[in-house]
Protein backbone atom coordinates (compact mmCIF):
# COMPACT_ATOMS: atom_id res chain seq x y z
CA UNK A 1 0.00 0.00 0.00
CA UNK A 2 1.05 3.60 -0.64
CA UNK A 3 1.64 5.67 2.47
CA UNK A 4 -1.02 8.11 1.25
CA UNK A 5 -3.73 5.45 1.71
CA UNK A 6 -3.27 5.98 5.46
CA UNK A 7 -4.95 9.36 5.16
CA UNK A 8 -8.27 7.79 4.22
CA UNK A 9 -8.20 4.56 6.21
CA UNK A 10 -9.90 4.38 9.58
CA UNK A 11 -10.78 1.71 12.12
CA UNK A 12 -13.66 -0.42 10.77
CA UNK A 13 -15.09 -0.70 14.27
CA UNK A 14 -15.18 2.88 15.59
CA UNK A 15 -13.96 4.88 12.51
CA UNK A 16 -11.14 6.55 14.43
CA UNK A 17 -7.74 7.31 12.89
CA UNK A 18 -5.10 4.62 12.50
CA UNK A 19 -1.43 4.98 13.34
CA UNK A 20 1.29 3.15 11.47
CA UNK A 21 3.78 1.08 13.50
CA UNK A 22 6.79 -1.06 12.53
CA UNK A 23 6.56 0.04 8.91
CA UNK A 24 8.76 -1.58 6.28
CA UNK A 25 9.07 0.22 2.98
CA UNK A 26 9.84 -1.19 -0.44
CA UNK A 27 13.08 -0.04 -2.03
CA UNK A 28 13.62 1.10 -5.60
CA UNK A 29 16.40 -0.02 -7.98
CA UNK A 30 18.91 2.32 -6.28
CA UNK A 31 18.12 0.84 -2.89
CA UNK A 32 16.26 3.95 -1.72
CA UNK A 33 13.06 3.65 0.26
CA UNK A 34 9.84 4.33 -1.65
CA UNK A 35 6.45 5.38 -0.25
CA UNK A 36 5.19 1.81 -0.76
CA UNK A 37 4.63 0.05 2.58
CA UNK A 38 5.11 -3.72 2.41
CA UNK A 39 4.69 -4.63 6.08
CA UNK A 40 3.65 -3.06 9.36
CA UNK A 41 0.73 -2.66 11.71
CA UNK A 42 -2.10 -0.13 11.72
CA UNK A 43 -3.25 0.66 15.24
CA UNK A 44 -6.51 2.37 16.12
CA UNK A 45 -5.86 5.55 18.10
CA UNK A 46 -9.08 5.01 20.06
CA UNK A 47 -9.71 1.30 20.71
CA UNK A 48 -6.13 0.06 20.18
CA UNK A 49 -7.18 -2.68 17.74
CA UNK A 50 -4.26 -3.77 15.53
CA UNK A 51 -4.57 -4.36 11.79
CA UNK A 52 -1.62 -6.00 10.02
CA UNK A 53 -0.24 -5.09 6.60
CA UNK A 54 0.41 -8.44 4.89
CA UNK A 55 2.43 -8.66 1.66
CA UNK A 56 1.71 -5.00 0.99
CA UNK A 57 -2.04 -5.35 1.49
CA UNK A 58 -3.55 -3.91 4.68
CA UNK A 59 -5.93 -6.29 6.41
CA UNK A 60 -8.77 -4.17 7.79
CA UNK A 61 -11.04 -7.12 8.52
CA UNK A 62 -12.60 -6.69 11.97
CA UNK A 63 -11.07 -9.15 14.50
CA UNK A 64 -14.17 -11.37 14.56
CA UNK A 65 -13.77 -12.11 10.86
CA UNK A 66 -10.02 -12.57 10.87
CA UNK A 67 -9.84 -16.05 12.42
CA UNK A 68 -12.25 -17.60 9.95
CA UNK A 69 -10.45 -16.04 7.03
CA UNK A 70 -6.78 -16.98 6.92
CA UNK A 71 -4.65 -15.08 4.37
CA UNK B 1 -21.68 -14.14 3.72
CA UNK B 2 -22.09 -16.74 1.02
CA UNK B 3 -18.99 -17.86 -0.82
CA UNK B 4 -16.74 -16.58 1.93
CA UNK B 5 -14.58 -19.69 1.96
CA UNK B 6 -14.89 -20.59 -1.69
CA UNK B 7 -13.40 -17.30 -2.90
CA UNK B 8 -10.51 -17.47 -0.40
CA UNK B 9 -8.91 -20.62 -1.76
CA UNK B 10 -5.66 -19.92 -3.65
CA UNK B 11 -6.49 -22.26 -6.51
CA UNK B 12 -9.91 -20.67 -6.98
CA UNK B 13 -8.32 -17.20 -7.05
CA UNK B 14 -5.59 -18.21 -9.50
CA UNK B 15 -8.02 -19.78 -11.93
CA UNK B 16 -10.82 -17.30 -11.38
CA UNK B 17 -10.27 -15.00 -14.36
CA UNK B 18 -9.39 -17.79 -16.78
CA UNK B 19 -12.33 -19.87 -15.79
CA UNK B 20 -14.89 -17.10 -15.65
CA UNK B 21 -13.88 -14.82 -18.44
CA UNK B 22 -12.39 -16.87 -21.22
CA UNK B 23 -14.49 -18.22 -24.09
CA UNK B 24 -18.12 -17.13 -23.86
CA UNK B 25 -17.24 -15.45 -20.59
CA UNK B 26 -15.49 -12.67 -22.56
CA UNK B 27 -18.88 -11.47 -23.73
CA UNK B 28 -20.03 -11.17 -20.14
CA UNK B 29 -16.79 -9.45 -19.12
CA UNK B 30 -17.16 -6.87 -21.88
CA UNK B 31 -20.84 -6.28 -21.16
CA UNK B 32 -20.26 -5.80 -17.44
CA UNK B 33 -17.34 -3.44 -17.99
CA UNK B 34 -19.41 -1.41 -20.45
CA UNK B 35 -22.24 -1.17 -17.91
CA UNK B 36 -19.89 0.10 -15.21
CA UNK B 37 -18.11 2.61 -17.46
CA UNK B 38 -21.34 3.92 -18.91
CA UNK B 39 -22.79 4.49 -15.45
CA UNK B 40 -19.73 6.30 -14.09
CA UNK B 41 -18.39 8.23 -17.12
CA UNK B 42 -16.35 10.38 -17.08
CA UNK B 43 -14.19 8.35 -14.69
CA UNK B 44 -11.15 10.62 -14.79
CA UNK B 45 -10.11 11.89 -11.34
CA UNK B 46 -13.10 10.28 -9.68
CA UNK B 47 -12.65 8.76 -6.25
CA UNK B 48 -14.02 5.24 -6.55
CA UNK B 49 -14.40 2.39 -4.08
CA UNK B 50 -15.03 -1.08 -5.44
CA UNK B 51 -16.63 -3.52 -3.01
CA UNK B 52 -15.79 -7.21 -3.50
CA UNK B 53 -13.28 -6.25 -6.20
CA UNK B 54 -11.91 -9.80 -6.37
CA UNK B 55 -9.12 -9.97 -8.94
CA UNK B 56 -9.66 -6.31 -9.77
CA UNK B 57 -11.42 -6.62 -13.12
CA UNK B 58 -13.25 -3.30 -12.67
CA UNK B 59 -10.77 -1.62 -10.31
CA UNK B 60 -7.89 -2.02 -12.78
CA UNK B 61 -10.01 -0.88 -15.72
CA UNK B 62 -11.15 2.25 -13.85
CA UNK B 63 -7.62 3.14 -12.69
CA UNK B 64 -6.36 2.62 -16.25
CA UNK B 65 -8.84 5.24 -17.34
CA UNK B 66 -7.72 7.80 -14.79
CA UNK B 67 -9.83 7.17 -11.69
CA UNK B 68 -8.37 6.97 -8.18
CA UNK B 69 -9.56 3.57 -7.06
CA UNK B 70 -9.61 1.58 -3.84
CA UNK B 71 -10.45 -2.10 -4.29
CA UNK B 72 -11.75 -3.95 -1.23
CA UNK B 73 -12.22 -7.67 -0.88
CA UNK B 74 -12.36 -10.27 1.86
CA UNK B 75 -9.94 -12.60 0.08
CA UNK B 76 -6.17 -12.02 0.18
CA UNK B 77 -5.68 -14.59 -2.59
CA UNK B 78 -7.97 -12.70 -4.99
CA UNK B 79 -6.34 -9.35 -4.13
CA UNK B 80 -2.85 -10.68 -4.86
CA UNK B 81 -4.11 -11.63 -8.33
CA UNK B 82 -5.38 -8.06 -8.68
CA UNK B 83 -2.01 -6.60 -7.68
CA UNK B 84 -0.25 -8.74 -10.28
CA UNK B 85 -2.70 -7.59 -12.92
CA UNK B 86 -2.17 -3.94 -11.99
CA UNK B 87 1.62 -4.26 -12.28
CA UNK B 88 1.31 -5.24 -15.93
CA UNK B 89 -0.69 -2.25 -17.10
CA UNK B 90 -0.22 1.50 -17.33
CA UNK B 91 -2.44 3.28 -14.80
CA UNK B 92 -3.56 6.85 -15.49
CA UNK B 93 -5.03 7.07 -12.00
CA UNK B 94 -4.13 5.34 -8.74
CA UNK B 95 -5.08 1.94 -7.35
CA UNK B 96 -4.88 0.48 -3.86
CA UNK B 97 -6.12 -2.90 -2.67
CA UNK B 98 -7.12 -3.84 0.85
CA UNK B 99 -8.88 -6.57 2.80
CA UNK B 100 -12.00 -5.60 4.60
CA UNK B 101 -15.60 -6.34 5.50
CA UNK B 102 -18.19 -4.73 3.21
CA UNK B 103 -20.48 -4.39 6.22
CA UNK B 104 -17.93 -2.40 8.25
CA UNK B 105 -15.92 -0.28 5.84
CA UNK B 106 -12.68 1.29 7.10
CA UNK B 107 -13.43 4.72 5.60
CA UNK B 108 -14.97 7.94 6.89
CA UNK B 109 -18.45 9.11 5.81
CA UNK B 110 -18.91 10.53 2.30
CA UNK B 111 -15.36 9.81 1.24
CA UNK B 112 -15.88 8.43 -2.27
CA UNK B 113 -17.63 9.91 -5.32
CA UNK B 114 -18.75 6.49 -6.46
CA UNK B 115 -19.06 3.06 -4.87
CA UNK B 116 -19.21 0.07 -7.23
CA UNK B 117 -20.36 -3.42 -6.23
CA UNK B 118 -20.54 -5.90 -9.10
CA UNK B 119 -21.37 -9.57 -8.53
CA UNK B 120 -21.77 -8.74 -4.88
CA UNK B 121 -25.43 -8.62 -3.93
CA UNK B 122 -26.12 -12.19 -4.94
CA UNK B 123 -23.77 -13.17 -2.09
CA UNK B 124 -25.16 -10.72 0.47
CA UNK B 125 -27.12 -12.17 3.37
CA UNK B 126 -28.31 -8.74 4.53
CA UNK B 127 -28.49 -6.54 1.40
CA UNK B 128 -30.00 -3.54 3.18
CA UNK B 129 -27.20 -3.34 5.75
CA UNK B 130 -24.54 -3.58 3.04
CA UNK B 131 -26.22 -0.96 0.86
CA UNK B 132 -26.52 1.39 3.85
CA UNK B 133 -22.82 1.02 4.57
CA UNK B 134 -21.97 1.76 0.93
CA UNK B 135 -24.17 4.81 1.06
CA UNK B 136 -22.41 6.01 4.20
CA UNK B 137 -19.07 6.25 2.41
CA UNK B 138 -20.45 7.53 -0.92
CA UNK B 139 -21.02 11.21 -1.67
CA UNK B 140 -22.75 10.78 -4.96
CA UNK B 141 -23.27 7.47 -6.65
CA UNK B 142 -23.66 3.73 -6.13
CA UNK B 143 -23.48 1.26 -9.03
CA UNK B 144 -24.30 -2.43 -8.63
CA UNK B 145 -25.87 -5.43 -10.31
CA UNK B 146 -28.38 -8.05 -9.26
CA UNK B 147 -29.30 -11.47 -10.59
CA UNK B 148 -33.00 -11.63 -11.17
CA UNK B 149 -35.66 -13.83 -9.77
CA UNK B 150 -38.20 -15.14 -12.29
CA UNK B 151 -35.53 -15.58 -14.95
CA UNK B 152 -33.55 -18.41 -16.49
CA UNK B 153 -31.08 -17.72 -13.67
CA UNK B 154 -33.45 -19.43 -11.24
CA UNK B 155 -32.91 -22.75 -12.97
CA UNK B 156 -29.15 -22.53 -13.23
CA UNK B 157 -28.74 -21.24 -9.72
CA UNK B 158 -28.84 -24.47 -7.74
CA UNK B 159 -25.60 -25.70 -9.33
CA UNK B 160 -23.39 -22.87 -8.07
CA UNK B 161 -20.71 -23.64 -5.47
CA UNK B 162 -21.23 -20.35 -3.61
CA UNK B 163 -25.03 -20.23 -3.71
CA UNK B 164 -26.74 -17.13 -4.95
CA UNK B 165 -29.41 -14.69 -3.93
CA UNK B 166 -31.89 -13.57 -6.57
CA UNK B 167 -33.83 -10.31 -6.54
CA UNK B 168 -37.05 -9.08 -8.09
CA UNK B 169 -37.21 -5.53 -9.42
CA UNK B 170 -39.61 -4.46 -6.71
CA UNK B 171 -37.34 -5.80 -3.98
CA UNK B 172 -34.51 -3.62 -5.27
CA UNK B 173 -36.85 -0.61 -5.59
CA UNK B 174 -37.80 -1.01 -1.92
CA UNK B 175 -34.13 -1.35 -0.95
CA UNK B 176 -33.29 1.89 -2.77
CA UNK B 177 -36.15 3.74 -1.11
CA UNK B 178 -35.16 2.50 2.34
CA UNK B 179 -31.55 3.60 1.88
CA UNK B 180 -32.41 6.99 0.38
CA UNK B 181 -31.06 6.26 -3.07
CA UNK B 182 -32.55 7.58 -6.30
CA UNK B 183 -32.63 5.35 -9.34
CA UNK B 184 -30.89 7.00 -12.29
CA UNK B 185 -30.97 4.07 -14.67
CA UNK B 186 -31.44 0.33 -14.76
CA UNK B 187 -30.42 -1.92 -17.64
CA UNK B 188 -31.47 -5.52 -18.08
CA UNK B 189 -29.54 -8.07 -20.01
CA UNK B 190 -28.72 -11.72 -20.64
CA UNK B 191 -31.83 -13.77 -21.07
CA UNK B 192 -29.52 -16.76 -21.22
CA UNK B 193 -27.67 -16.97 -17.87
CA UNK B 194 -23.92 -16.33 -17.51
CA UNK B 195 -23.09 -19.97 -16.78
CA UNK B 196 -24.39 -20.99 -20.17
CA UNK B 197 -22.03 -18.63 -21.99
CA UNK B 198 -19.08 -19.97 -20.07
CA UNK B 199 -19.88 -23.55 -20.94
CA UNK B 200 -20.19 -23.19 -24.70
CA UNK B 201 -17.39 -22.90 -27.27
CA UNK B 202 -16.44 -19.46 -28.58
CA UNK B 203 -17.85 -20.06 -32.05
CA UNK B 204 -21.31 -20.48 -30.58
CA UNK B 205 -21.11 -17.74 -27.96
CA UNK B 206 -21.35 -14.80 -30.37
CA UNK B 207 -24.29 -16.05 -32.45
CA UNK B 208 -26.26 -16.99 -29.36
CA UNK B 209 -25.45 -13.61 -27.83
CA UNK B 210 -26.83 -11.95 -30.97
CA UNK B 211 -30.09 -13.82 -30.58
CA UNK B 212 -30.10 -12.98 -26.86
CA UNK B 213 -29.64 -9.26 -27.63
CA UNK B 214 -32.31 -9.29 -30.31
CA UNK B 215 -34.89 -10.95 -28.08
CA UNK B 216 -33.79 -8.70 -25.24
CA UNK B 217 -34.76 -5.61 -27.23
CA UNK B 218 -38.41 -6.63 -27.34
CA UNK B 219 -40.23 -4.82 -24.55
CA UNK B 220 -42.19 -7.88 -23.44
CA UNK B 221 -39.05 -9.79 -22.57
CA UNK B 222 -37.74 -7.26 -20.08
CA UNK B 223 -38.69 -9.32 -17.06
CA UNK B 224 -36.97 -12.41 -18.48
CA UNK B 225 -33.52 -10.85 -18.23
CA UNK B 226 -31.23 -12.64 -15.80
CA UNK B 227 -29.11 -9.61 -14.84
CA UNK B 228 -29.89 -5.98 -14.01
CA UNK B 229 -27.32 -3.18 -13.79
CA UNK B 230 -28.39 -0.44 -11.36
CA UNK B 231 -27.11 3.14 -11.42
CA UNK B 232 -28.24 5.08 -8.33
CA UNK B 233 -27.63 8.49 -6.84
CA UNK B 234 -27.30 9.45 -3.19
CA UNK B 235 -30.23 11.65 -2.18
Amino acid sequence: MKESLLEILCCPLDKHDLELEDAEYATDDDGDETDEIVAGVLVCSECGERYPIEDGIPNLLPPDMREETPA
Amino acid sequence: MKGQEWYQADDVAEEYDDKRFSQGGQLIDRREKAAVLEAIMPVEDRNILEIACGTGRFSVMLAEQGADVVGLDISAAMLQQGRKKAQNVELEGTLEFLRGDAGRLPFPDDHFDTVVAMRFFHLADDPKAFLEEMRRVSREQIVFDTFNRFSSRSIYNWALPMGSRLYSKSEVAVLLAKTNLTLVDVEDDFIVPYGFYRSIPNVLASPIRTIDETIGKLPVTDHLASVSYWNTRVR
